[in-house]
């Protein structure tokens, strides 16, 4: 009778049943499926026949010589570097100059936030007409400034096909970093900016010396979330050009969606997927790391 | 060279930058809200104001994708509160436990977060058809609100953390269980964070496609998303109609968003400060 399990309390059997019903969810949507998908991934299969051909680690031989998964790898690269810099720099940027007080503070506020509650179908939409080679709002505004040379046939040429969209993902994404940049900046003590100025320093020096420094939490928790987003990059890609033209604009997502529901070559592209979840692994792990450690200090305070 | 004189060059400088983004954060949506009234004869001169509102362009994209819109309406609402419920209490014990077994479940479940969700997608699409719930509206709740664990989680195990212990320790010592405490007090108190949570879970399942192309086919489940990226990847786009479905796709989270952006920065500081 006296074994150690009976002295759980009241309390921490509470914590088990609340805890259950989440537990049973992650298994079965995140544990089951990442095993079912390795094994899938070493495996000849086209989703119909009742027998798989199991064909070992060919799958992963193959797409490590193919050009073009080679190339989605390396956009998925690019979008992590863009995502980390280009939203975040700019969020940053308009959090920074409107944590001034300025006249129209909350106008300004909903304006830069708005595209980002709107769907990546609807950004795709509204930004695939931007684009229109003739008569987009794109071509037609550099005609007006005389820039008309420069235009391009923005989605349909394959060396500017991937910056169009990463135009259009800016637009749509800017407004998270720079929320979430601004609630931290206002969350910054007066006092310490308050005391840096009487000292004299200019508002740059404030800013990088004072206020950005204590926006860490905000940086970690925008740059965490890009690398996230980048990684599962696929709604925009995948409705504005399909990965085209020639696979050019192609990341991981879209590749492995096209093998999957477009060729039914699920063994294929199974290993399209693991090789995205170790490259996310990479990239993501050290930031769920350190997310878990700052809730272990900030538990000991 | 007075101190104010440069104050002043600086202040107009910053208008200058803010308004210049502005223009072109707003652009893109106004331009789709001005084509969507425009006449198939008009549509292609961008910069010109519709001479009528010509609401045809919103009776074609209502009669194609109407039905998908209701979907979308149908799965967003019920995910939303299943996946703050499943947040809530999940978040409730990992912010409350006491050494190490909270800290590894809390870790694990934040894992969930770096999983891309391309490698659940061809298992996914078995498991829902076995369990027959391949093209239903309760199989997207499902998947929504599964796929929102770590996230949620995430968020609420946060927020509650910062919700004074002084609060919890006061309740138990005058005979309030666990279990109770977390329904009668700690709910109610978390009002700006489930506000925050439900206005970015609204924008999540409101907007997804991956799940959407993959576990729906047929207009009794397929929400609007899946429409529109239809409507926009054909070779043959009618701008028209495609920008009237997108203006009303846009709405409603934007709305929400507009309604309760009080709640949301509050409750984004309560979950992102300390």
């Amino acid at each position: 009778m006296a074994q150690p399990k009976s002295r759980l309390t009241r309390t921490d059997w509470t914590h088990i049943a609340f805890l259950a019903l989440p537990a049973i969810l992650f298994v079965t949507f995140y544990i089951y499926p990442v095993i079912s998908s390795i094994s899938l991934s070493l495996h000849d299969w086209d989703g119909f026949s009742p027998r798989m051909r199991f064909i070992g680690i060919t799958n992963y031989t193959v797409l490590a010589g193919q050009p073009r998964f080679l190339h989605a790898v390396f956009n998925n690269i690019l979008w992590v570097v863009f995502m980390l810099i280009v939203p975040t720099g700019i969020g940053l940027l308009l959090a920074a100059i409107l944590d001034r007080g300025i006249r129209g503070e909350k106008a300004f506020r909903i304006i830069f936030f708005l595209p980002f509650t709107i769907p990546a179908v609807a950004v795709a939409a509204i930004w695939r007409w931007m684009y229109e080679p003739d008569n987009g709002l794109v071509t037609t505004v550099m005609n007006l400034l005389g820039l008309g040379s420069f235009a391009q046939n923005w989605l349909g040429d394959p060396s500017v096909v991937n910056f169009s969209l990463m135009g259009a993902v800016a637009w749509w994404t800017t407004g998270f970093a720079f929320l979430v940049f601004f609630a931290g900046l206002r969350n910054i003590p007066t006092e310490c900016v308050e005391a840096a100025r009487i000292e004299g320093a200019t508002p740059w020096q404030v800013f990088w010396k004072v206020s950005f420094p204590l926006l860490w939490p905000s940086t970690i928790i925008v740059l965490g979330m890009a690398a996230i987003d980048a990684m599962r990059l696929f709604d925009v890609v995948w409705s504005m050009t399909k990965g085209g033209p020639a696979y050019s604009s192609e990341v991981l997502a879209t590749q492995m969606y096209d093998l999957a529901f477009g060729r039914f070559d699920m063994g294929r592209a199974s290993a399209v997927a693991v090789y995205l979840f170790i490259i996310a692994g990479i990239i993501i792990m050290p930031y769920i790391v350190y997310m878990s450690r700052r809730v272990q200090d900030s538990e000991a305070e | 060279m007075s101190s104010s004189s440069i104050e002043q060059r600086q202040t107009i400088l910053t208008r200058t930058v803010l308004i210049g983004m502005a223009v072109i954060f707003m652009a893109p949506l106004l331009i789709a809200f001005l084509t969507s009234f425009k006449t198939p004869s008009e549509i292609t001169r961008v910069l010109s104001i519709p001479s009528q509102l010509y609401w045809e362009n919103y009776a074609i994209a209502f009669q194609r994708a109407g039905r998908t819109f209701l979907n979308s309406i149908l799965i967003t609402v019920p995910a939303v509160v299943l996946s703050l419920l499943i947040g809530a209490i999940a978040g409730y014990p990992l912010a409350y436990m006491r050494g190490s077994s909270g800290k590894v479940v809390y870790f694990i479940l934040l894992t969930g977060m770096l999983v891309p969700f391309q490698i659940v997608q061809i298992p996914l699409f078995f498991l829902i058809q076995k369990i027959g719930l391949y093209d239903t509206i309760p199989g997207m709740w499902l998947v929504h609100t599964a796929y929102a664990v770590p996230f949620c989680t995430f968020f609420m195990r946060n927020f509650f953390a910062s919700v004074p212990r002084s609060m919890y320790e006061a309740a138990l010592i005058d005979g309030c269980s666990p279990n109770l405490y977390f329904w009668k007090l700690l709910l109610p108190a978390s009002a700006s964070g489930l506000a925050a949570l439900a206005i970015i879970q609204s924008r999540a399942i409101w907007n997804d496609l991956l799940f959407a192309i993959t576990l729906t086919t047929s207009d009794i489940a397929r929400p609007a998303t899946v429409a529109i990226s239809g409507f926009a990847s054909s070779l043959q786009v009618e701008y028209g109609p495609l920008m009237a479905s997108t203006v009303v796709s846009i709405i409603p989270v934007m709305a929400a968003y507009l309604l309760f952006q009080k709640s949301f920065v509050r409750g984004l500081l309560g979950g992102a400060g300390k």
